[in-house]
Formats: C-alpha cells, structure tokens, sequence
C-alpha cells in the first residue's frame, strides 16, 4: 500500500530525528558515568583533553530544570525610582518626594509602569507642574521648555538603558565568580532574572547580584553630638504606663526602643541590636520625628558585618554616626585587590585611586586626623578607622571582612563597575543538589510506574489492539523527549509530572478510536469497514479535545514562569506527540495487520 | 471485555439530581471558603521566606519551632515535609535571607547539637512579587476561560454548548478549591494555592474540557444522524455512546495522577492531589452538568440550532 509506505517512511523520519536529538543527552550521560569512576588526577586530565567534546555535547542535552540540578533562581528589581530620583538633577522638593513617594506605595498592587505611575501622581498633585523643573539632559534634548510626556518617555528610556546597563554589570560579575552556564535574562520593564545551576555558596551569590558598589568615604559624626542625641532619641521612647493595683495607681515605665536596642554613645556608635531586630529598630529611628533629634547631616548606618555574637549564637550589627555628606566615591578607585592586613593577617581590600581621587583623600584624611572616616559601600559601613596620618598616595583599604572569598568578591563587585540603580531581590529559590537528586528518581519512577500500569490495563482491555496502542505509548515518549531536546527546553519536576499526566491522557485518542471501531462492528460492520468508519469518526473528537488541551497549555505557558512553564510545554508537547503517534503510528500498524497480512485483530 | 456496551442510563431526564448535587457542593466549597477566611495561599501568593531543613534523624515539630520562635522574636511557621526528619518553616521576618539563614543554623546548632540538619530548599517571595504573581495567575484562568469559550463557539457553532463547558469547568474549579481550602490543615500534607496548584487548574481545566468536547462531538454528530429524536433524547443518546470512553480515559489518567501523587515526592503532593479531585469532579461534570446546560438553554426551541 502506498500509504503505508508512506506513514513508514514519516515515522522512521521523526524517530530518526527524534533519535538524533537524543544521543547527545544519552552520550553526555554516559560521559558523566565514565568520568564518576575515574580518579581525581585521571578525572583532571579527561576533562582537560575532552573538554571540547564534552562542551559541544552539554549544549545539546536536555537541561535539567534548577528544581532537579539544585541551584539558585533570583529575580531582581531595578530600583527605577531611586534611579528617577538620581535622575532629578536641577534639585528635589517636596512635591517630587510625595510624588515618588506616592508611586512607591502603590507599586506593591500596581501593574502599571512604575515610571507611569510617578509621572501620574506627579500631575494629580498638580495638573500644570512641569516636570522639566527637575529633569535636564541636554545630550538628550531634555530642556526647560520638555513637555511632560516626553520627560515620561525620556525617563523610560533611561529605566531600560539602566536595565540593559545593570544585565550587563551582572553578566560580569557572575563570570568572574565563575558559573557554570549562567542565564541571565530581563523580565517585564525592570526585572532580571538571574539562574544558575549548583551553587554552593548562595550567600556570595546573593551579595554579589544585589550590590550596587556605591563605595563611599565619608565622615563620622562628631561624638559629643552624637551622645547628646542618643539620650534624647531614648527619652522620646520613654512611655509612663499606669495600672491599677487595687486602689493605688502604680506608675511602671516602658520603653519599647531599649527592648530591642542596646544603647552605646561610645566612639561613634550609637548602639547595637540583634539581627532580627534591625527592621524593627529601624522602624523606630527612620521617623522624621527622631531625624529632628540627630545632629544636622547625621544619619545612622549598620555596620555590614555583625560587631559580636550574643547569646543562642545571635549575631548583633552595630549603628554607626556617619555624615549624609560623601566625600569621595568609588569612581575614584582605579585599582583593587584582595589582600591580608600585614600585622593580624585578617583580610581586606586594598585599594588605589587616581589622581583626582588620590588628591581629595588626601586633603580630607590630613584635615581629619584621630577621628574616623567611614567607607560605605551600598549604605552598610564596613570600616571606620582613624586616620593616623595623611595619605597621599591615594591608597585606601576595606576591612572587617569575614573571608578572603568576601574580599575577592568585593573586588569583583566594586572592579565590575556601579549598578546605576540598586537591585533589591524580590524573588529567590534555592534547592539543594540533594532534593535535587531525590525529585529527579521521583519523577524517574513515576513515569517508569505510570506507563507501566496504563500499559498493562490498555492490553487487558483491548488485547492486541491495546499493545499497539502501548508500542505507540512508548514512541511517544522518545517523541517527546526529542522534542524537549530539539527545542532546547528545559525539564523540571513540573514538566515530569506534565510527561506522566500525558501518559495516561495519550491512550485517549486510542480509546476513543478502539471505542468506535467496537461501536461500529456491534453495529454489524465488518472489521475492516469499523476500522475505517472508527479511524475517521474519531478523528472530530480527539481534534479538538486535544485543541482545546493544547490551548490551556499555551495559556499557561505565556502566564507561567520557572518550572510551570516547564509544566505547559511538556503537556503541549505531549499532546502534538502523542496526536502523531495514536493517529499515524497505530493506524499504521493495525492496517499493516488486517489489510496485507489478513490477520485477525482483537479488539476487546 | 467492554463496559458500558450497552449503555442507556437516564442522565438527562435525572438531571435536576445532578444540579442538587453540584449546587450544594458549590455551596458548600463556597461556605468553606468564607468560613477559612479566604483561599488559604501558599508562598508564592502570599510572599513571605521558606526554608526546608533536612535533619539527620526525626524531629519534633514543636522544639523547632520554640527554638525559633526565640530567634525571630515571633513565631514562624513550622511543619513536616513529607518525612518526620524534614520540616519546613515559614516566617514572614523582615530580614535578609542570608542573616535568617545564619540565624537558624546557629539556633539549630546550639538547641540540637546532636542532630545537625542542613537547609534543602530556600524560597523567599516579597509582597511585590507575590501579587504579580497572583495577578498573572488570575489573567491565566480568565484567559483560558475566554479562550475556550470562543473556541467551542467557532467549533460548534452554538453558544449555548460554550455556556455548557464554561459552566462546567467552573463548577469544577470552585469544588476543587473549595475542597483545597476545607481539606488544608487536616490532611497530612499542605494543601495552600501555590502556583503550582494554578497549572493543576488549569489542566483539570483542559481535562475537564476534554472530556465535555468528546461528548458535544457526539452531540454534533448525532443530530445529524438521529434528526427525529427528541432533543433531550439525543443528547442523553450522545453521553451514553461516549460513556466508555470517558470513564476509560479518566481512569487512565487517575492511575497515572495517583502514581504522582504517592511516588512524586512531596513537592508534588498538593499539585497531583488537586488533579485526583479535578478529573474526579471533571469527569462528573462532563456526564451530568455540561450536556444538561446545554439541554436547559435549548428548551424554548423546539428546532435546536443547526449544529
């Protein structure tokens, strides 16, 4: 039959590429097996000498999805307000400030653009302010006479340079940090999602994605001033409680500032707290009311590393007096390189600036000797020495690290370049390579148990009818895979869960065909004439059932992220596969078995 | 061996038993729902820091949480994963993740010393986030609400069949999350709407539809063949003719869902478990609310629409 020879041909073609598509999954497999036995030295040279083929087959296999290979996933959020702010470079006013404030608050709910909705509250404020009061560009002809719309797509334009700009920054510095096979990509108008696969260390990875690398020396508080205000932020705390004790009134006192901060007003600390207690304490202390009592250009800042550990092992970060005004920032370092402090070996960054920079820190470390300079890098103090004497020769360090890692890191960071807006992490998963290994043998045996009991069931009520179908079953899950490998997707717990779902939705089409091939022989047809009249009555019902499966799917695949995306094309490539091999591939077989070789066909 | 061969059961006529049914199951889903204050949402809609802690031997939930609770100054969430070794705690602490990591792993070293546990699995979902991620969840099911509706309109040319499905589905994803939110907190394993739980929708969704497209093609199709029958007659015909099948495919694919949801671990048990429900309520459904909207909508006209 031509047919036939046709079908034939159709399916040796997408078995063979289905097949092609597959051994480079099934040889880096069985690398990987090759390279467990080998020794550690024999292991370094086999990598060595097959690196390029071992590469070259990496880029073809099957990826593993975080959730299966362990692995961190972050998404990241540009920060565009703080970047509009930045942006206002002829001055802020109040009106700005409520503005962006107002845009702030409402971002939480809000899924307009957030440079929409600042440019929006901007004019409900006031319909006739112009905008072009505090925005200036001249490279970019943003003038006095800007209407506000085009300041709105100015800004915008900016937003997505920053993002591009920030991509970019991140790309470096998770190369230097050496990942294998990063993927970093924008999400929306100002998100980045960053994946990589088996980390060890997330808290590097962590500090290295969100840090802006805004390096700045600044100057301490003056102590005297600094104690003064202390006392009287405490005082401001101070509450009188009075309860009634049969029928005396006694008068207790109560101060919710000192349950969670332990004052110091030493040197220039303004005291300590528990970790867990800092967004409470900063709560307390970022009211303008306790911002009136602070020395003028005073603001507090936490040290980036905890000062000593408290009791259950509690680490306790300190808060440190530094001045609003920043003296020099990290555009001046032109060279930095993690070292050990010669005389306690602890380590630190050192670091060199040029000769502009080398110039001012020399003048502000000679007019400053005995008292503390602070150097701030991302709004967390990280060392406030005293300066013992001018330094002129430009040379600065960064101590108080905890690791020679955190000192390469830092230079990683602050050598990469300035993030042109601070990236906060608004979304995080991490899974352990253990869990990892334990959801890929789930999803292992889920799929190897699933099509064994759909198989066994499709022989027991269809016979040899339901073996065909089961063989089919079978190719289908090669398809299925080929597919993943050709269209570079990736496979995760989800997407597992999308194969052994379409295991038991694949017999579908089949069903519905054996149904009616049985419907139509109780009728009295022939054999022949039931497959024939069964095949093409069918075709109507499984076409848009699975249709209509295929559509959800691709609904869920454009709303999803992460792993149920993988869900959403596992179960679409389910469907399209298993429409081929329930359709092409049974019908062939079942024609090749009546038609040429005469034999009979049970059906149940 | 085939069952249903000879099916001729009376749905159609029986149908207001059908409608007392879903009714007060949907009552109840929706009283339940009211009554837990709300979907009970997981992490990714609610926002909030999770860790999964595997320890070498078994623990007791409330140690742990004790323990914490004096670290965070409030008490976090703490339960099973699956094993009597592995918990998964929950805190809504502002603090940065990697400080409330070094926080626990110190509480957990000094409180248990001789029972070291390490930390599997870290999620952390701000509130910014979590509610784009509701927000798209919510786009997800109207669209393919919307998508299906039109296309069994553009397929069977009727809009009462669209009405049909559409009702159907949706009575089958209110029960189903009626039963997540009742069932949370009383079954051994964690029931809250994650997005996870959003793609299983979406898929009983899809099943469910599956099922109901098979029987309207029969409809399709049988009123071509059988012009003289009664409407209803023939509908009632179509859910017969198509019975076997449907009860075949979905118990297929229940064997293979409940495969997933002993064997798939437990990051799956909520996600296979509301597709036990769905193709359970999905299948119903089919048989005995979609074709009897359909009958319901027609009843003024005695000449159905060309179909």
């Amino acid at each position: 039959m031509k047919g036939l020879g046709n079908k034939l041909f159709l399916v040796i073609a997408f078995l063979a590429i289905a097949g092609y598509y597959l051994q480079f999954s099934v040889r880096y497999w069985l690398e990987e097996r090759h390279i467990a036995t080998l020794e550690t030295e024999a292991k370094e040279t086999y990598l060595r000498e097959n690196n390029e083929k071992l590469e070259s087959l990496k880029d073809n296999i099957v990826n593993l999805g975080l959730d299966l290979q362990g692995g961190m996933h972050v998404t990241l959020e540009l920060e565009a307000l703080s970047l509009v702010k930045n942006l206002a470079t002829e001055g802020t006013d109040s009106t700005l400030v409520s503005s962006l404030a107002s845009a702030q608050s409402q971002t939480i709910t809000s899924d307009v653009d957030v440079v929409d909705l600042f440019v929006d509250a901007f004019e409900a404020k006031d319909a006739n302010a112009r905008l072009s009061r505090y925005f200036r560009n001249d490279a970019d002809n943003i003038t006095r006479r800007s209407t506000n719309d085009e300041i709105r797509q100015w800004l915008k334009l900016q937003r997505d340079n920053a993002v591009t700009r920030a991509i970019e920054i991140i790309r470096t510095r998770v190369d230097r940090f050496g990942v294998n096979e990063p993927s970093i990509v924008k999400q929306g108008a100002n998100r980045v999602v960053v994946e990589l696969a088996g980390i060890s260390d997330e808290e590097r990875v962590r500090n290295l994605l969100k840090g802006t690398a805004r390096l700045e020396f600044r100057l301490t508080a003056d102590q005297e001033d600094l104690r003064t205000s202390l006392e009287r932020v405490i005082a401001s705390f101070d509450k009188e409680i009075n309860t009634q004790e049969g029928d005396s009134t006694v008068t207790s006192k109560e101060n919710k500032f000192l349950e969670v901060f332990a004052p110091q007003g030493q040197s220039v600390i303004f005291g300590s707290a528990a970790g867990p207690d800092t967004a409470k304490v900063n709560a307390m202390i970022n009211t303008s009311e306790v911002k009136k009592l602070l020395p003028r250009d005073v603001q507090l800042l936490w040290t980036a590393k905890p000062a000593f550990n408290g009791d259950n092992g509690i680490p306790y970060f300190q808060l440190i007096g530094v001045r609003e005004r920043v003296e020099l920032t990290g555009e001046v370092i032109e060279e930095a390189r993690p070292t050990f402090d010669q005389f306690n070996n602890s380590p630190e960054v050192s670091m060199a600036m040029n000769k502009e920079g080398a110039r001012k820190w020399g003048r502000i470390t000679g007019a400053n000797i005995g008292k503390p300079i602070a150097i701030v890098l991302d709004n967390y103090v990280y060392t406030y020495p005293n300066v013992q004497n001018k330094i002129s020769d430009g040379r600065s360090s960064i101590t108080g690290l905890s690791s020679i890692k955190e000192a390469e890191d830092l230079v990683n960071i602050l050598l990469s370049g300035a993030l042109p807006a601070p990236l906060t992490i608004v979304e995080e998963r991490t899974v352990g390579p253990t869990l990892g290994q334990q959801s890929i043998e789930a999803g292992y045996y889920s799929v190897l148990l699933g099509l064994f009991i759909v198989a066994i069931f499709m022989i027991f009520y269809y016979q040899k009818s339901g073996a065909i179908a089961d063989l089919a079953l079978i190719l289908n899950i090669v398809f299925i895979f080929g597919v993943l490998a050709a269209f570079k997707a990736t496979l995760t717990l989800p997407g597992i869960a999308g194969i052994v779902l379409t295991i038991g939705m694949a017999v579908d089409a089949n069903v519905l065909i054996f149904d009616r091939i049985r419907e139509e022989m109780f009728h009295g047809k022939s054999l022949l004439a039931a497959i024939d009249a069964g095949y093409s009555n069918a075709m109507s019902a499984i076409f848009d059932s699975n249709i209509t499966t295929f559509l959800t799917g691709a609904i869920l695949y454009s709303f999803g992220v992460g792993p149920i995306k993988g869900f959403a094309v596992t179960l679409m490539a389910g469907i399209v596969c298993s429409l081929f091999s329930a359709i092409v591939i049974t019908r062939m077989i079942i024609d090749y078995l009546v038609k040429d070789k005469h034999s009979k066909l049970s059906i149940g | 061996m085939r069952i249903f061969e000879t099916a001729n059961y009376n749905f159609i006529s029986k149908r207001n038993v059908g409608y007392i049914i879903s009714g007060t199951l949907i009552a109840l889903s929706i009283l339940g729902i009211i009554f837990k204050g709300g979907l009970q949402y997981g992490i990714d809609f609610k926002g909030g820091k999770e860790f999964v802690i595997e320890f070498k031997s078994d623990v007791v939930v409330g140690d742990i949480r004790s323990a914490l609770t004096e670290t965070f100054k409030s008490q976090p969430e703490v339960k099973n994963y699956g094993s009597n070794n592995t918990v998964l705690i929950r805190t809504d602490v502002d603090q940065d993740v990697n400080t409330l990591k070094t926080a626990i792993n110190q509480t957990l070293s000094t409180k248990f010393p001789d029972n070291p546990g390490s930390i599997e699995k870290t999620d952390n979902v701000t509130a910014r986030f979590s509610e784009d991620l509701k927000w798209s969840a919510l786009q997800a099911i109207v669209a393919s609400i919307f998508t299906i509706f039109f296309y069994i309109l553009i397929r069977f040319r009727n809009w009462r069949f669209s009405a049909g499905a559409v009702l159907a589905l949706m009575h089958d994803v209110v029960i189903t999350l009626g039963l997540f939110t009742i069932l949370n907190d009383i079954l051994p394993f964690s029931l809250t709407i994650d997005q996870t739980i959003i793609a299983a929708f979406l898929t009983i969704v899809g099943y469910s539809l599956n099922d109901t497209v098979v029987v309207f093609d029969r409809i399709r199709e049988n009123a071509t063949v059988h012009k003289s029958m009664e409407y209803s007659a023939m509908i009632n015909r179509s859910i017969n003719d198509t019975l076997s099948r449907t009860v075949i495919t979905s118990g297929t694919t229940l064997f293979v869902v409940a495969v997933l949801f002993i064997f798939g671990g437990e990051v799956l048990k909520g996600f296979s478990f509301a597709l036990i429900m769905g193709i359970l309520i999905g299948t119903y459904s089919s048989i005995f609310v979609a074709s009897s909207v359909v009958v319901d909508l027609a009843k003024n006209k005695t000449n159905h629409a060309k179909s």
